[in-house]
């Protein structure tokens, strides 16, 4: 009878239910996106270290994040080489170019990214027209489809400029987005070294790979021993470096979390506030219910049941904007990303707001005189 | 020799303090038997709906005490009270006090629920209840489909669904048109014929003194007289209900 009574109580006043579910519908989407687009956000802006086939980063000491613009000397790569398991050391050459439309226009800035195309370390992915072994034609540059209008490019073989130099685009690929304004544009070590003007005996990174037999830590701690002016990352370290330095030090990880922290404070407000009118106009019923002799926890059971209900139903419509937001914006510059343990999570929310919400109208409700009922 | 259901000692409530002070009862003794149907009469402000809440465990008394089939209600908190209001207590409102969102049956089966029978005999429970008020055919009915003196009917299934000792009734009859009052109280009158339940009805309807075994009144919160059938008999005739 408690749920009987529970969701009579809620779909019998629908304006009311539709207050409710409104709110939470609200507060659900609003988290959904926020957290959507920070999941998303922090994907994007490890998607290269994620991609590449390392299992340590030879990287400038203090490097923060991938985009970082420090080199470190050739010399750590020979060093590197002569540790015991480790069977590659690739040099990437990273850093930020203009690029020119071949139409004229102004100049867009592009996050440049280097590598030997002969290196299964770091290739562009996803590749759709052309290949990664293009990348090693004269002038050959990798762009994603989605920034050809962007970049002034209408089809692969596209012609440009990075930094006044000729820039031929050789192979395309689909969904590497950069979390920046700034498309990443691939190509080989040398072109890369020669748009940045970064000299041989430089790179942005070296990425080590060990054999499969090696032991990993010990590796490691060969590398740093002997490595001098660098520092040595596992690939967890520097995804965690580059997330914590774009999300946190710049702050706008803490802006997407601020706006879904509120998103959960407000719908709480609008829940609590449905919740408590709905319990002030059920009054009369639930003071019957004392008076016949219910126990407070019955009466407490029903008002969390309503609560709860209306969790499900809210966050049922919530999730289905948010599937339908997810599908809307997968080929967007930022993509709300929803996944399992995040919808999970999301539900778990909901009930805990409710609930949370539901402590006003059970307040008023421990309160009331069972007495009442005669007055009436 | 009935059995006594509700007895009363030396009750006093004071309601309210310091201007605003009001004695509602001053010293009423009391027992209720069970078989017995109760009246309990006086003028509005004589302390009858107070006595009725301490009687029903609702409110406590100041001072003197209260036994429901022979347990004090003597310092018991809320959630004890209410325990005893469960197993003892059935109560009938002036309002009827149903759930609208409920339907007849599911009305008087919430009675059983609160105090956790959930079985599947509650179910039949419920219907027994509603036969006995007549009102089977209306067991899916809800309580806007129903007219004033069936939902005080259903109100009264609810009252008794639980086998209480005691069902007390507040104005049960005020609500409703001679007919239907009539009917409510022809009801309460064959429960009241138990000789395991006490009914105690407070009541201003001088049309139901027909029906009491016994009638109190008060006023100014004391007892100021208890008859008996055989007493009060001779004037039951001339305050007949309008057939």
């Amino acid at each position: 009878m408690i749920f009987t009574l529970a969701s009579r109580n809620l779909f019998h006043d629908r304006v009311r239910l539709i207050a409710t579910v409104v709110g939470i519908v609200f507060s659900i989407v609003l988290v959904t996106v926020q957290i959507g687009v920070f999941l998303s956000f922090e994907r994007m802006i490890t998607t290269i270290i994620d991609h590449a086939q390392a299992d340590f980063w030879i990287v400038p000491t203090e490097t923060k994040s991938f985009e970082g613009s420090a080199l470190v000397s050739a010399r750590e790569r020979f060093q590197a080489l002569s540790v015991s398991g480790v069977t590659e050391v690739v040099p990437v050459v990273a850093g930020y170019a203009s690029w020119h439309k071949p139409n004229g226009g102004a100049a867009t800035p592009v996050l440049l990214v280097g590598a030997p195309p002969t290196s299964a370390a770091l290739r562009p992915w996803n590749v759709v027209q052309g290949t990664p072994d293009d990348l090693s034609l004269p002038d050959a540059v990798a762009i994603d489809r989605s920034y050809f209008e962007q970049l002034g490019i209408a089809q692969i073989g596209g012609t440009a400029e990075i930094n006044n130099q000729r820039a031929r685009v050789a192979a395309v690929t689909k969904g590497i987005r950069s979390f920046t304004t700034m498309p990443d544009v691939f190509t080989s070590l040398e072109r890369a070294r020669g748009y940045l003007g970064v000299s041989a005996s430089k790179a942005s990174y070296f990425i080590v790979r060990v054999s499969p037999n090696a032991d990993a830590a010990s590796v490691r701690n060969a590398l740093v021993a002997s490595v001098s002016d660098a520092e040595v990352l596992t690939t967890e370290e520097f995804r965690h470096r580059s997330r914590a330095f774009w999300l946190f030090d710049t702050g706008a990880g803490a802006a997407l979390l601020g706006s879904a922290i509120l998103g959960i404070i407000v719908g709480t407000i609008i829940v609590a506030q449905t919740l408590y009118s709905s319990t002030k106009d059920h009054l009369k019923e639930f003071a019957t219910l004392r008076a016949i002799g219910s126990s407070c926890r019955y009466i407490l059971m029903v008002i969390l049941v309503q609560a709860l209900l209306s969790a499900v139903v809210g966050f049922t419509i919530a999730a289905s904007i948010g599937l339908a937001l997810v599908v809307a914006t997968s080929d967007a510059a930022l993509p709300i990303v929803m996944t399992p343990v995040l919808t999970l999570g999301l539900f778990g929310l909901t009930l805990l707001m409710c609930t949370i919400a539901a402590i006003s109208a059970i307040r008023v409700v421990t309160r009331i005189d069972p007495a009442v009922v005669f007055a009436q | 020799m009935t059995k006594i259901m509700i007895e009363a000692s030396h009750i006093v409530k004071v309601l309210g303090e310091g201007a605003g002070r009001v004695d509602a009862l001053k010293g009423i003794n009391l027992s209720l038997g069970g078989g017995e149907l109760t009246l309990l009469m006086g003028p509005s402000g004589s302390g009858k709906t107070t006595l009725l809440s301490v009687l029903g465990c609702m409110m406590s008394p100041s001072s003197g005490n209260v036994r429901i089939c022979g347990r004090s209600t003597t310092g018991l908190g809320p959630e004890a009270l209410a325990g005893l209001r469960r197993k003892h207590v059935g109560f009938v409102f002036q309002s009827y006090h149903l759930f609208p969102t409920l339907t007849a049956v599911e009305n008087v089966r919430l009675a059983l629920d609160v105090c956790g029978d959930r079985s599947s005999q509650a179910r039949v429970k419920a219907d027994v209840a509603l036969a006995t008020v007549g009102l089977s055919h209306k067991a899916n009915a809800f309580p806007r489909e129903l007219s004033g003196g069936e939902q005080q009917r259903v109100a009264v299934a609810r009252a008794i669904v639980g086998s209480p000792s005691v069902v007390l009734a507040d104005e049960p009859t005020a609500a409703l048109d001679s007919e239907n009052g009539h009917a409510v109280m022809t009801v309460l009158a064959e429960i009241a014929k138990d000789p395991a339940r006490a009914l105690f009805i407070v009541t201003h309807d001088p049309r139901i003194i027909p029906f009491a075994d016994r009638i109190l009144r008060i006023e100014d919160g004391r007892i100021v007289s208890d008859q008996q059938r055989s007493e009060h008999a001779g004037a039951v005739h001339t305050l007949k209900y309008a057939s």
